[in-house]
């Protein structure tokens, strides 16, 4: 009787597991990741060991291979922590994505159209700044319609998605069009470039400090606590005498000019233009890689980082080996699938159907 | 129960061993045969020259079209510079955006040693020119696009071809098709209109339908154009619904600047005829689509790869057309097509060989009512318009002659612009 009720498998929830074996879960899923992308290889016809020897080659092996890794990681770094504070209060914020382009946009008008009349180091604040403060607006406002409305945020964030891709569209097709019928904005003037240290443009650095600034943010300040405990509770929150509607206001702005400033990094250190793709899905990318790191922001470097080496890794891996495109992508997914699945097995454990001593005794 | 599942669970992971082993015999002995394997095939003979060149595609050959035909290039100029005793290796980044991974291609492949890198798309050249600076000894193509003659670099180059004359040569057969009906009486002479759809309105697609007007005008003194713009290179459903707007407005020949097959197909379905460009469109239609033309880029490949085999220096802009076999057209569909059309294309396409027939030539189109007696060519102070250089001269505008970039702009009578400037 009791056999034909319970399901084959239940899950249940873990109490907290020791430290020591939730690195040793993670470390596992690694090496799965590892042992089924080996499969991959092989289904190619390429030796699995040719095949991560090509991939860390390739994403580290030379001073200019580290270069691009550190490209592709800068913006997802910079991205993970703008939208660790909003998922910290729960308030889901997929819309990292327009924020971005949005603060493109505000730093491309000041390259565009003040770049003569502007000396270079104020420009580039002023840009700096444009990137910001229309990457908080564009953020601000499915905040407020939350917190007066209650409306889903979700759905409201990532629809904004789509209108600032449309607008930047119309931009490079209308108003700002370089050459006519091109669709494609000029090239900044270099006074709007951001200069290079070590060989990649400074945007590292701006990054890094955000990360600092983030962590004392999150950890040390009232405002962070609010957060914190909005996260834990809205109605704990209210009842301890918070403005709640206030305060996902203030952290929306604050997640929006963070990734504003992103897009303002991406816009005139690499790009030196702006085009429609400037966020390149990595507002959504940056959502693996803030919940990977648990929302801490050190571990962002690392996890941003290891994705960059992923990244460059199958980029190599295409032009060496000529593996299809898609064929790195899969690897990528296979690593991300594991990585985020073994979260899972650290918070739930399996239950199977008889199982357990009392159950199958009874 | 635990242990039946279990047994289960193992016969799996079994079954997806063995499959996997099964399928990675497989894939090794499919990789040596490749078209296209890197080293370790090098010939016996000493005198094997081996070069190693990169392509960077916008999209990839599923396309069938824009980038389907740089790799027809491709695969032709690999099998042409063997038999002159050169081995070329090519690494191929497919997908590529006009963007900064743009950047991260170029870069990538001039690390693996590649010595020549070949962009094939327009918006590729201002990041393919922060790349090229740091890496003198390589060379650089950007494929239709216009920098080199301005950068102060020796090693980037421009190449295009005279797609024009193609497009000359099509608007023939189709104003032969048009002659035609309206001799037998199917149609009134006013009735002869052509629908066109454009990508942008951008140069390379003004020049090409004006050409194409220009050359149906030459067999069929009555008809006119009327032209759709789609506001993308490549958007299969987009370009359809065009083709079928302008079969709707009365249209009773499609031709296309994009990079789909639907306007082919919806012609045949509104039972109007076609004309193609960058691939053979007869196959998905074949009682609409009369020809097609395209760029047989193995001609500028073989030119340029040959260069750097041999260590020399080659034109920093390219751009030739029927003179080299750099435009070709594709099959004709004897079937629909007028009587004569063969004869008369043959004949055309040698006057345009020899020179002696000008594609632009300024007696056969009024511009607002009169003849066109200046245009200048290019722009040089970046503010894209043109301020120098005059392109008509001789009772021509020469178009491709300053650079290989197209920059024939002027709207001409007969053509009417349905959605005018897109975007």
């Amino acid at each position: 009787m009791h056999e034909q009720h319970s399901p084959l498998i239940r899950l249940a929830k873990r109490d907290a597991m020791p430290r020591g074996q939730v690195w040793a879960i993670r470390g596992a899923s690694f090496v799965a990741a590892i042992l089924i992308s080996a499969l991959i290889f092989l289904l190619m016809g390429h030796s699995p060991l040719e095949g991560y020897g090509t991939m860390l080659s390739g994403a580290l092996g030379k001073p200019t291979a580290v270069r691009q890794t550190v490209r592709i990681a800068i913006p997802l770094l910079g991205t993970a922590l703008a939208i660790a504070p909003c998922f910290k209060m729960r308030f889901w914020n997929i819309g990292a994505e327009g924020q971005i382009t949005a603060g493109a946009v505000g730093a491309s008008y000041f390259a565009l159209f003040w770049a003569d009349r502007l000396p270079v180091p104020v420009l580039l604040v002023v840009m700096a700044l444009a990137g910001a403060i229309f990457g908080g607006l564009w953020a601000l406002v499915p905040a407020f319609f939350k917190a007066r409305w209650g409306t889903n945020e979700t759905l409201f964030t990532l629809m904004m998605n789509y209108i600032m891709i449309g607008v930047v569209k119309w931009l490079q097709g209308g108003p700002w069009e370089g050459r006519p019928g091109s669709q494609i904005i000029p090239q900044f003037d270099s006074a709007a470039v951001l200069p290079k240290v070590l060989g990649v443009h400074c945007g590292w650095i701006i990054v890094l400090v955000m990360t600092v600034a983030v962590f004392i943010y999150m950890k040390y300040t009232k405002q962070g606590y609010e957060i914190a405990v909005i996260g834990e509770s809205e109605n704990t929150a209210r009842y301890a005498g918070m403005s709640v509607g206030k305060i996902i206001m203030r952290t929306m702005f604050l997640s929006g000019a963070m990734a504003g400033l992103v897009g303002f990094i991406v816009a005139s250190g690499a790009d030196n233009t702006l085009h429609s793709g400037v966020a390149a899905g990595v507002g959504f990318t940056a959502i693996t890689v803030a919940w990977l790191a648990q929302l801490n922001p050190f571990a962002m470097i690392a996890i941003s980082m290891l994705l960059g080496v992923l990244e460059k890794g199958a980029d190599t891996l295409q032009t060496r080996l000529e593996v299809p495109a898609s064929i790195s992508d899969i690897i990528t997914g296979i690593f991300l699938f594991c990585m985020l699945g073994c979260e899972f097995f650290i918070n739930y454990r399996l239950i199977f159907r008889g199982g357990h001593k009392e159950v199958a005794g009874k | 129960m635990k242990k039946r599942l279990l047994a289960m669970l193992l016969a799996g992971a079994m079954m997806f061993g063995l499959a996997a082993c099964g399928n990675s015999d497989e894939g090794s002995t499919q990789t040596p045969a490749g078209e296209n394997t890197p080293a370790g095939t090098e010939e016996t003979g000493g005198e094997t020259k081996t070069v190693k060149v990169g392509l960077i595609c916008i999209g990839d050959e599923n396309d069938q079209g824009y980038t389907y035909n740089f790799i027809r290039g491709k695969d032709a100029v690999t099998e042409k510079l063997a038999e002159k005793g050169i081995n070329v290796e090519w690494s191929v980044k497919w997908n590529i955006g006009e963007d900064s991974s743009c950047e991260e291609a170029n870069l990538e492949l001039a690390e693996e040693g590649c010595q020549l890198i070949i962009n094939n798309s327009f918006g590729f050249e201002p990041y393919m020119l922060k790349v090229a600076p740091d890496y003198p000894e390589i060379e650089f193509i950007a494929c239709t696009n216009q920098a080199s003659w301005c950068d102060d670099l020796e090693n980037t180059h421009n190449a295009f071809a005279n797609i024009y004359e193609g497009r000359y040569l099509a608007g023939i057969v189709a104003g032969m098709k048009m002659q035609e009906m309206i001799d037998n009486g199917e149609i009134t002479a006013d009735q002869a209109v052509i629908g066109y759809v454009g990508a942008y309105s951008f140069a390379e697609v003004i020049s090409g339908f004006t050409a194409y007007y220009l050359g149906a005008k030459s067999v069929c003194p009555s008809v006119t154009m009327k032209v759709q713009f789609v506001g993308s290179w490549s958007d299969a459903t987009l370009e359809g619904n065009a083709a079928q707007a302008l079969c709707d407005a009365g249209c009773i020949m499609i031709s296309q600047h994009s990079d789909n097959t639907t306007p082919a197909t919806a012609a045949q379905n509104a039972g109007v005829f076609h004309t193609g460009y960058n691939n053979d469109m007869i196959s998905v239609a074949e009682d609409a689509s009369l020809i097609g033309t395209r760029i047989d880029w193995s001609v500028y490949f073989e030119y340029a790869i040959e260069a750097v085999a041999n260590g020399e220096s080659f034109d920093q802009d390219w751009c030739h057309g029927m003179d080299e076999g750099a435009v070709v057209m594709t099959p004709l569909n004897e079937a629909i097509a007028a009587e004569g059309t063969a004869e008369k294309l043959a004949e055309v396409e040698e006057q345009i060989r020899s020179g002696e027939l000008q594609v632009f030539d300024t007696s056969t189109f009024t511009v607002d009512g009169a003849e066109l007696t200046t245009c200048l060519a290019l722009d040089t102070d970046g503010d894209f318009v043109a301020d120098s250089e005059e392109a008509v001269f001789d009772g021509a505008f020469h178009e491709s002659y300053f650079q290989s970039a197209p920059y024939f702009t002027v709207e001409i009578d007969g053509i009417e612009w349905l959605n005018s400037a897109f975007g």
